[in-house]
């Protein structure tokens, strides 16, 4: 599964990353012909995008290629049940990427548009908010 | 390529909210420069701007009509589009005159199709030529017909229109033909994920988050 190495000192326990606004880069297809593209702002954990990309790649069997555009750099911390206030902060949880709208999440190449397509709803289906399927178009602004 | 016609106004207003106005009002907000000359703020009709675009491509000359009574031929060199509407934020407009040579992107398709059992990565998608403002091409193809695993397209393969020279470099890769991955590989990438994810279960070191575990 996706995740650090080790994250530099003083992002082991970092706070809640900033969930408003829009993508501000990687939001056209650049590598595969279709993307799965994020309409809403969400943490996608290191577990969901290696679901979904078990789900894709299931799915084509052979004969295509997945890329993981997002990378989960971000530490989610929680503190045990039944737990005082108090005492510090949690130990860190989960691995997340900030998504925001707009993000291309995954890309895929495949000759055939209807299995590619099929493939990446399912994906979505793992995916923590509501996605849409694009195509890369060039000539496109 | 010929031009559109296109009306435009001048704005009277800037900033965010002039902008937002001006968008709400079913117009772009765009600017008009070059030659030297001062800069234009106008506001270009949206659906019509949109469908010559659709219809002529990123590279569609336009022959704006300015409220102000002058006339313009300009090129978009630069436009922004909000990612989830797909509706343009801004566009800026270069003046060009009939007969200049202009450097513009051109987008690349890849046409034909490889040799059974490959993967065709179309790897750039846009490439820099040289062609007079009126004519330039709405695409350029590269094709990969009949191409076997290992081969590759470069810039110096396109067949390019009389009239246009290639700016970008020669030897860079359009379209890529792989060896279509088969489903032992794609299966044995998930197994080596499931791996990697019980070795790092197995040996918890500082990055692997830690167990909840009760605090006294």
């Amino acid at each position: 599964m996706l995740m650090p190495r080790k994250p530099p000192k003083g992002f082991r326990k970092p706070h809640h990353p900033e969930r408003s606004g829009a993508a501000k880069g990687g939001t056209r297809v650049s590598f595969g012909e279709f993307g799965i593209q994020a309409l809403e702002p969400a943490y996608v954990t290191n577990r969901q995008i290696e679901s979904a990309r078990i789900a894709m790649t299931r799915h084509i069997k052979r004969g295509g290629k997945v890329w993981i555009n997002v990378f989960p750099d971000q530490a989610i911390t929680k503190k045990p049940a039944e737990t005082r206030m108090g005492s510090g902060k949690g130990s860190p949880e989960w691995w997340v990427a900030n998504i925001k709208p707009g993000r291309i999440l995954f890309e895929m190449s495949f000759p055939n548009e209807t299995i590619a397509r099929e493939a990446m709803r399912r994906a979505i289906h793992k995916l923590p908010m509501k996605c849409r399927i694009v195509t890369r178009e060039v000539g496109e602004v | 390529m010929s031009e559109v016609k296109i009306s435009a106004e001048l704005r009277t207003e800037f900033g965010k909210g002039g902008a937002r106005r001006t968008r709400r009002a079913g117009k772009v907000p765009a600017v008009l420069y070059g030659h030297g000359e001062k800069p234009k703020h106008i506001a270009l009709p949206a659906r019509e701007f949109a469908a010559a675009l659709r219809h002529g491509g990123i590279n569609q000359v336009f022959a704006i009509d300015l409220s102000d009574g002058t006339q313009a031929l300009a090129l978009p060199k630069a436009i922004q589009k909000d990612p989830i509407k797909d509706s343009f934020e801004h566009v800026d407009l270069l003046l060009v005159r009939r007969g200049e040579k202009v450097t513009v992107d051109v987008p690349v398709i890849v046409v034909g199709e490889a040799a059974r059992g490959t993967l065709v990565m179309h790897e750039l998608d846009r490439m820099s030529v040289t062609a007079e403002a009126l004519h330039l091409p709405e695409n350029l193809e590269a094709s990969v017909e009949g191409l076997e695993a290992g081969s590759q397209v470069t810039a110096a393969q396109l067949k390019l229109p009389s009239g246009v020279e290639l700016v970008s470099d020669p030897e860079a890769i359009i379209a890529v033909v792989s060896v279509a991955p088969s489903a032992e590989q794609l299966e044995g990438e998930t197994e080596a994920a499931e791996t990697e994810a019980a070795e790092a279960v197995e040996e918890p070191t500082e990055n692997v988050p830690a167990e909840a575990t009760a605090e006294s």
